[in-house]
């Protein structure tokens, strides 16, 4: 067993999940590197019950059409539910990718088909890739997205034959060698494979959400198509969507692609060069030896020595999502998301979330959320600072009620005996952090001073923990340490 | 119909963008290239985004072409009138679209310049790429810099206080990508605020001491953290700067709630009167992308066409630039402010089946203000079949750089050949 450091258990907790508490940090380091990835990858094993039992409780998702008890809003308070309670925080970061990487928007699909495509991806984000591309590809969701219903004989539509490969799959060009993965000629041709794809309801089917994939066969163009002609992977024939899809999944392109987009997700930004496409290759190879296989790329991307590098820690920043949910998680923050989206606070994340840049359920195109530096403008950070505001101001002693707070008992446990050890204290649960030393002192002399800014000293008394260690969060959470993960 | 290269769902008709840039007063690098500053004059840049139809904003009514590739949306000569009955046409060619009456009487005052056929070579259909080529002021819509921030790394670097900004939009316009300057996008004023706990106010400078700190540190630079951080820096000296300014704003004009373009330039107007160093602003609205119900009511009642999505649309450009010109006249800063409209492509000639038009290349842009010489500039591409390239598009007459250059030359007294890597002629509509 190769150990981990709580350091190192707090980034991949960071990374996997969406950060821990002090405690669940030492649960992880406790299982070591290949113990705690296989821990947590291996979710389905996780007791969940707690959040089942909470979304049983807070949400009535039975009848699509009943608008006040299934809408958008309450798509967003149930996925925040989920990210905030979840034992199994792999599971949902999973999900995060795979929207983010299969990027729909209910504008287009409406919000019964943008749920059935969030379950299509949780149930099998950890699949056999190419299973899972077919999947998002039979869903009404993505059929609706990229215009695949309005793609038939005589009159196709191109839209998802393009992203299919420019954004799910490929790329326009190999992301190693830099070849070119397609022609126009090849859009065209893969565009008449998936003419005639729709879906359906069974009638009668008691269950309201359940909808069928069919290929209408007036609609579908039954001739032979000709794809990537020339190249090793040529294929001529009456093929189908499903054909294309085999055949694209067999590309190496393929497999760096997307060894690339979830290594840079998951660890740090590659740049072109020797160095780091031999580190997509060796996790290519991963991939392809294991059958395509998501869970296993991951296994081996987490338990890397990649992963556990020093340009991977804080080599990121920090998604809105990561920016929410994951203070919560690490300070044990409450989050009521009570019984209604329109209930008092009760949608205070997915509200916020909107404000930082990330609105779940709506990404800005089928190209997905720009990561890293694409979520910091003036406002995004200005706003991610007031959400660092409210966080620590809501006081609420009502445990009834819904929305986000921070108790007064939960600040006391974090209390040390001086300023030092308090600091030194937060700047681990909330990382764990490192300052500078010039940071450092500012930060205790904020915790040290009256309103003039006259030192005072440090002393554990409920009105110095209300005011000072509440603000002490609020600063921490402003420093461009803290929006890095 | 050709495929839309990417679901164009951002940028609905609700939503407005105004930018401002903020300065970095400590950048050691900032000397040599710096051209002077000229505070009193003030840009105002509308990205209407979308794709706005050129041929129906300013209508070529003499042209037969015109009404055999437009026999539905075609606007007669006829029709070329507000709906209180006055004439919007501007020449023995053209005239405005009927919704346009408030740039109607701006223009017959002189000031109102609008550029026909403007665009670039090798025109882009997609929306992405060919806003990003307008962005960048280069034709390949690469590079991380805007036309807007290689001009603010020039000419505002130095300027202690608000000089930009975009407002509206959670995004940065990328006309404002810069390598030295943090431009502030603002979208509204309640917000851009650092917050402290309300229970402690006398904490409060504590706070934001204890912030200015973290803020000021010299972190890495090409780093993540050290842009982060120069973000953060700016953008609470820039909320702290507009919260003390932007309350003192009073106006006797009012803005309309529904147009969210006068809400935006009611911003615009904000900070211009408050906050004297603000001269380079950027406000944008969306929904011009009208490939289908162009015109019709809800009935799909074509006869009126006053009445429309695009309708809609030039009647909040031109009532929200109307009240604007008369806030800043108000508050006697008309003669410092140049308002210029763009959108990544005009519309194709040719009315589509769906009561809309497709993605074009060419159109028309205005340059409004008392600044502007009024009248007509540039050249009307030709409609004739031969004249249209493949997809039925036109081609175009006037470099969009020339524009560029134009308003940076004779309005920011900026070295254009500098800000847009070569010189591009002088258009004329100012100075």
């Amino acid at each position: 067993m190769t150990t981990i450091t709580y350091e190192e258990a707090a980034h991949l907790l960071r990374r996997m999940g969406f950060g821990g508490s002090p405690a669940d940090i030492d649960d992880i380091t406790s299982r070591g590197r290949e113990g705690a990835v296989d821990f947590l990858t291996n979710y389905e094993q996780i007791d969940n019950r707690e959040m089942d039992d909470l979304l049983r409780r807070s949400f009535d998702f039975s009848d699509p059409l009943d608008f006040p008890k299934f809408n958008r809003g309450e798509l967003l308070r149930w996925w925040f539910t989920r990210m905030t309670y979840t034992r199994r925080p792999f599971e949902e970061k999973m999900t995060l990718f795979w929207h983010n990487h299969f990027a729909t928007s209910a504008s287009k699909t409406g919000d019964l088909f943008i749920y059935n495509q969030n379950l299509t991806l949780r149930s099998h984000a950890l699949d056999q890739f190419d299973d899972l591309l077919l999947r998002v590809a039979r869903d009404p969701a993505m059929l609706i997205w990229l215009d695949g219903v309005t793609n038939v004989r005589g009159k196709p539509n191109e839209n998802f034959a393009r992203e299919l490969q420019e954004l799910f799959t490929m790329g326009i060009t190999d992301v190693v060698t830099g070849e070119a993965n397609y022609s126009e000629e090849d859009v065209k041709e893969i565009a008449r494979a998936f003419t005639g794809w729709k879906f359906f309801r069974v009638r009668n089917d008691p269950n309201p959400f359940n909808y069928q994939f069919i290929v209408n066969p007036p609609e579908h163009d039954n001739t032979v198509k000709t794809i990537y002609n020339g190249t090793q992977s040529a294929r001529t024939g009456n093929l189908d969507g499903a054909d294309v899809i085999e055949v694209i999944c067999a590309r190496r392109a393929t497999a760096r692609y997307l060894v690339k987009k979830i290594f840079e997700f998951f660890v740090y930004p590659l740049v072109p060069g020797t160095s780091d496409n031999a580190t997509i290759e060796k996790f290519a190879d991963v991939y392809v030896s294991r059958n395509h296989s998501i869970k296993e790329l991951v296994r081996a991307i987490f338990t890397s020595d990649e992963f556990f590098s020093q340009r991977a820690r804080f080599g990121l920043v920090k998604s809105p999502v990561e920016i929410i949910v994951g203070p919560i998680r690490m300070l044990g923050a409450r989050y009521n998301p009570g019984a209604s989206a329109r209930d008092g606070a009760a949608n205070i994340l997915a509200a916020v979330s909107i404000f930082l840049g990330q609105e779940l359920f709506n990404p800005p195109d089928v190209s997905g959320w720009k990561l890293n530096l694409g979520w910091i403008n003036t406002s995004t950070l200005l706003n991610r600072f007031t959400y660092a505001n409210l966080l620590v101001i809501n006081r609420t002693r009502d445990l009834n009620a819904p929305g986000l707070w921070l108790s007064h008992e939960q600040l006391r446990s974090f209390a040390k005996k001086n300023s030092k050890k308090t600091l030194k204290k937060l700047l681990s649960i909330l990382g764990p952090l490192e300052v500078d030393a010039q940071m450092f002192a500012a930060l205790r002399t904020y915790m040290e001073s009256d309103d003039q800014g006259n030192p005072i000293g440090f002393a554990l008394d409920d009105l110095t923990l209300d005011k000072k260690v509440r603000g002490l969060i609020h600063l921490i959470m402003c420093l461009s340490e803290f929006q890095l993960n | 119909m050709p495929v839309t290269r990417r679901q164009f769902i951002k940028r609905g008709a609700g939503m407005v963008t105004v930018g401002l840039v903020i300065p970095r007063v400590w950048l050691a690098d900032a000397r040599g290239e710096q051209v002077e500053f000229t505070p009193k004059r003030k840009l105002v840049v509308i990205q209407l985004a979308g794709g706005n139809d050129g041929f129906n904003t300013v209508v070529p009514y003499t042209d037969a072409r015109y009404y055999s590739l437009r026999p539905t949306l075609g606007l007669r000569e006829t029709e070329l009138k507000t709906s209180d009955g006055s004439s919007t046409i501007i020449s023995s060619q053209y005239g405005l679209h009927p919704a346009m009456g408030e740039i109607k009487d701006l223009y017959d005052e002189g000031r109102v310049a609008i550029v026909l056929g403007v665009g670039y070579p090798n025109p882009n259909l997609s929306h992405f790429l060919s806003m990003d080529i307008w962005h960048t002021a280069d034709t390949n819509g690469s590079g991380s810099r805007g036309w807007l921030g290689k001009y603010a790394d020039l000419a505002l670097i130095g300027q202690s206080n608000l000089t930009a900004a975009s407002i509206g939009s959670l995004d940065l316009p990328r006309s404002f990508g810069a390598d030295k300057f943090v431009v502030p996008n603002i979208i509204n004023f309640s917000l851009y605020n650092f917050i402290a706990d309300p229970n402690y106010p006398g904490d409060y400078n504590n706070q934001i001491n204890t912030f200015n700190v973290g803020a000021s540190r010299a972190l890495s630079t090409g780093s993540f953290i050290g842009a982060i951080n120069n973000t953060a820096f700016e953008s609470v000296r820039g909320a702290q700067q507009l919260q003390r300014s932007v309350s003192s704003y009073k106006s006797s004009i009012s803005y309309p709630a529904n147009n969210p373009l006068a809400a935006g330039l009611q911003m615009v107007a904000q900070l211009m009167t408050t906050v004297p160093e603000a001269s380079l602003l950027y406000v944008q609205m969306g929904g011009f992308d009208n490939h289908s119900d162009q015109i019709g009511d809800k009935q799909n009642d074509r006869s009126n066409k006053l009445v429309g999505d695009h309708a809609t649309l030039l009647k909040w450009f031109s009532e929200a630039v109307k009240l604007f010109h008369d806030d800043v006249t108000e508050h006697g800063l008309a003669d410092d402010v140049v308002v210029m409209q763009w959108s990544e492509f005009g519309r194709r000639p040719g009315e589509n089946a769906s009561f809309g038009t497709d993605h074009g290349t060419a159109a028309s842009i205005f340059v409004i203000g008392n600044p502007v010489r009024g009248g007509l500039y540039g050249v009307q591409p030709s409609l004739a079949s031969t004249e249209l390239d493949p997809a039925g598009n036109v081609k175009f007459k006037v470099d969009n750089r020339e524009v560029y250059a134009t308003v940076l030359e004779r309005w920011l007294g900026a070295d254009s050949k500098t800000v847009l890597g070569a010189q591009y002629p002088n258009i004329g509509f100012l100075g």
